[in-house]
């Protein structure tokens, strides 16, 4: 009877220790998955940009400033590595493309062209899906972080080897709390 | 409240309306064995299969099934790209893979999502809502229902009917031994006011069991409401796309009231008999709770 009761708690324990584990890592891997997304839906956002300043231009051809910052932002958007300076590069490329469209607002041919209305909705989902997987990533990393923090996966983490990832912050209060873009 | 509590809150009362079905199935039955003794044991496990198989045939295959019962066609991205656009939009920030997508013929402005998991997804729309809604309002629409898929809500529906089914049977063929006086086999000596008590809830039960179904239903769409908001952190969206659809008062054109709980907007409402049956929660307090949420952000 009391080898019974004894495997019982050691198979309980063994079970607590795999899920706690297996979990953890579960994790760890969903922050990975996520930011791959957002790399993803960043460079979907870097091959759109050469085709909508070439439609602007077309239309607007003072506004050479504007393009410039557009495409240094670009640049170095799809240059950056780390989760920092990734996402202040999106930062800034995401107020570049904003100025872009200011612009496009002052010339009612270009507003009126079929090739913008299309890049337009393109656009438009674009900056929604760089913002939802922003989004994606940062609730992952909290959900991570707090399982590194708390009791009792904190006792795992250095076994799983996983640690606090770091948030995914853009340098925009605009962007932190509407993810839509409006036209 | 923001859209974290409203889920946790959510979760845990679906979570006491099941334990109440259960605790139903099990009075129920003990009032089927304390009227008929034998019996009225047998009875039970028969409801119970029979049920299983009529509910649990059609959660499995519930995406095509579905799709029959309404009358949707599936639909490809080249058909709509705009709406594959904002779906994947919200599989992003859900985490979701993409599901299937069809299209209603319908003026009425409404929309659904069923499938047994994630994988198997399927999820419709009208014609009419298409039409009328904004970007905004349709990315609510569509958080809304993804928001189903990712609670698993055909599960909680398919155990909940499952339940209800078992319950309605057990009470129809008792019924039935009753009036053809089944009861010849027991000694007539038993409490006359425990029989009439396990009579009144046999005739009782069926009722409460549609009741706290119907329950389950209105707790998952106040759920995938909240849900909805966890993913376009935007209730304004939803609000108005519900604003849209309190206005309209066009209804799709049923073909089975089996499948009526499962659109965005309860296409039955307005046949309902009380509160108590209705599917849904009523739109205008589903406006007022997104717009609580909104003056928080």
């Amino acid at each position: 009877m009391e080898i019974i009761i004894g495997l019982a708690a050691v198979a309980l324990i063994a079970i607590f220790f795999i899920s706690q584990y297996n979990r953890l890592i579960r994790l760890n891997i969903t922050v990975d998955e996520a930011w791959a997304q957002i790399e993803v839906q960043l460079k979907r956002r870097a091959d759109l940009i050469p085709n909508l300043v070439e439609t602007v231009k077309g239309y607007a051809t003072h506004e050479q400033s504007t393009f410039d910052a557009v495409v240094t932002a670009r640049a170095k958007a799809t240059t950056a590595t780390t989760v920092a300076d990734t996402a202040a590069a999106d930062g800034m490329l995401t107020q570049a493309l904003r100025g872009l469209l200011a612009v496009a607002e002052a010339y009612p041919d270009l507003k009126a062209s079929t090739n913008f209305l299309s890049l337009q909705e393109e656009l438009a989902t674009t900056e929604n899906k760089v913002a939802f997987s922003r989004q994606f990533y940062n609730d992952n990393v909290r959900n991570l972080n707090t399982a590194v923090k708390t009791i009792p996966s904190s006792f795992f983490a250095g076994f799983a080897k996983v640690s606090e990832r770091e948030f995914y912050e853009v340098e925009d209060p605009q962007d932190r709390n509407a993810p839509n873009v409006k036209f | 409240m923001n859209f974290r509590t409203m889920q946790a809150a959510n979760r845990r009362k679906t979570f006491g309306l099941l334990i109440g079905m259960g605790a139903l199935m099990w009075v129920v039955v003990y009032a089927a064995l304390s009227y008929f003794g034998g019996t009225g044991a047998g009875i039970v496990p028969i409801a119970v299969c029979i049920s299983l198989v009529s509910v649990w045939g059609a959660y499995y295959g519930s995406d095509k099934l579905v799709l029959t019962m309404t009358g949707a066609k599936l639909i490809q991205e080249s058909d709509n790209p705009r709406l594959f656009d904002l779906i994947q939009e919200i599989t992003i920030a859900s985490g979701l893979p993409m599901p299937k997508v069809a299209v209603v013929i319908d003026d009425a402005p409404n929309a659904f999502a069923t499938g047994r998991n994630p994988e198997h997804a399927l999820i419709a729309f009208t014609t009419g809502i298409l039409d009328a809604m904004d970007r905004d309002q349709l990315q609510g629409v569509i958080a809304h229902e993804l928001a189903h898929v990712a609670n698993r809500d055909t599960l909680v529906s398919a155990v909940a009917a499952t339940t209800a089914g078992a319950i309605a049977i057990v009470s129809d063929i008792l019924g039935r031994m009753m009036f053809f006086g089944g009861r010849r086999d027991r000694d007539s000596n038993a409490n006359p006011v425990a029989l009439i008590l396990s009579l009144l809830i046999l005739i009782l039960a069926p009722l409460a069991a549609m009741m706290l179904k119907s329950a389950i239903s209105r707790k998952r769409e106040s759920l995938a409401d909240a849900t909805a908001v966890s993913f376009t952190r935007n209730p304004a969206g939803l609000r108005s796309a519900l604003e849209v659809l309190a206005a309209d008062s066009t209804v799709v054109r049923q073909r089975s009231t089996a499948v009526a709980h499962i659109w965005i907007e309860s296409p039955l409402d307005a046949k309902s008999v009380s509160k108590m049956f209705s599917t849904h929660p009523p739109i205008q307090e589903r406006i007022a709770v997104l717009k609580s949420m909104e003056s928080l952000s």
